[in-house]
């Protein structure tokens, strides 16, 4: 009783979560054979483009591969401070 | 002719040997004609379990290098009518069997058994793809743990390159009461990641150690949480509609507690 207390005073999640959101995170690894360092090659490959299009908060861009059930999703959160490319006024 | 099903985990220690014997001999008790095939080779350890130690003449060896004929190297259990043990050699190492050799030995035996269970050596290597050769269906052990799961996954993978498509799954040793309290993964989060069919749950039973002392698969006692577990799964291999008990996080606290933190 004591221990639940504490746990729910100090707001930590129960073990058995903290065990699946590993798991999951490790079998996204597993299945794709993508690993942290892939991963940061291709934010900076892909902010690298991105940056002629857009003027980009380099240091907030988040990229993860995440798991739905049967499918797998690139998501990626890229704050955009304002473009560099302008449609040419027609004459 | 019946099915030839390998039972599997990638990882070592959760639970495949105990669990091929006492399907074996929960299968056999229901009135099948039951093999049980020792895939490790170099390491075997299912006629301990079993009891039977006393008993192996002849190995799976002996008859792929035609010392003896299949029948032979079969070691009757005398407790059930039916169930037999095919052992693994101790002798030798795991590279000298191949997977079609082992799957040549696998569909004789289903040839004259209603199921042949293949206890499948810990690993991915030569002695897994060896036991997963001749199989028509697999049974994955795991238990609720971060590494067991990982390895299931791998495991499952590698049995669905192989074509083995039929996959159940068994999930070992669960606490109900650590699941209750939220410590443990309950069999929807490990449903959930692995996305197979769960045939069974084996709660955390202490007789396991107990029968296992004695060679006497648990099985055979019916005091035994973890033995009348098995017997439920046989009943599900031979499509009998028997509903699985649930474990959830839950209690005094559990509930709310969990769905303030866990959603």
């Amino acid at each position: 009783m004591f221990k639940r207390l504490m746990q729910l005073l100090n707001r930590e999640p129960k073990s058995k979560s903290v065990a699946k959101s590993r798991l999951q995170l490790i079998l996204v690894q597993d299945r794709t054979g993508i690993d942290e360092e892939i991963m940061e090659t291709l934010q900076a490959e892909l902010t690298e483009v991105l940056s002629k299009y857009f003027i980009l908060e380099q240091e907030q861009v988040e990229m993860e591969l995440e798991r739905e059930q049967d499918s797998m999703a690139l998501v990626a959160n890229i704050p955009v401070l304002g473009t560099k490319v302008r449609r040419p006024i027609e004459a | 002719m019946g099915k030839v099903i390998v039972v599997t985990s990638g990882k070592g220690g959760v639970g495949k040997s105990t669990s091929t014997a006492n399907l074996g001999t929960a299968l056999a008790v229901l009135g099948k004609k039951v093999a049980v095939v020792d895939a490790d080779v170099g390491l075997r350890n299912l006629d301990v379990i079993m009891g039977l130690e006393s008993r192996v003449v002849y190995t799976s060896m002996d008859v792929l290098e035609g010392v003896c004929e299949l029948e032979q190297a079969l070691v009757k259990d005398r407790r059930t009518k039916d169930l037999y043990l095919l052992a693994a050699s101790q002798k030798n190492n795991k590279s000298d069997i191949q997977p079609e050799q082992m799957k040549k030995l696998c569909l004789e035996l289903n040839e004259t058994h209603d199921y042949v269970l293949v206890d499948s050596p810990a690993g991915i290597e030569q002695g897994f793809q060896n036991a997963a050769a001749g199989a028509h269906e697999a049974l994955i052990v795991t238990t609720p743990e971060v590494a067991a799961v990982r390895d299931a996954d791998r495991i499952i993978g590698l049995l669905q390159n192989m074509t083995i498509n039929n996959l159940h799954l068994i999930i070992n040793r669960l606490s109900p009461e650590m699941v209750k309290t939220g410590d443990m993964m309950e069999p929807t989060d490990i449903i959930d990641i692995l996305s197979i069919n769960l045939i069974g749950v084996i709660p955390e039973d202490k007789e396991i150690v107990v029968s296992t002392n004695r060679g006497m698969p648990t099985t055979y006692n019916h005091k035994s949480d973890a033995g009348q577990a098995y017997k439920r799964i046989a009943q599900r291999l031979e499509g009998e509609d028997v509903p699985i008990p649930e474990f959830k996080a839950g209690g005094l606290f559990g509930n709310w507690f969990g769905k303030l933190f866990n959603s």
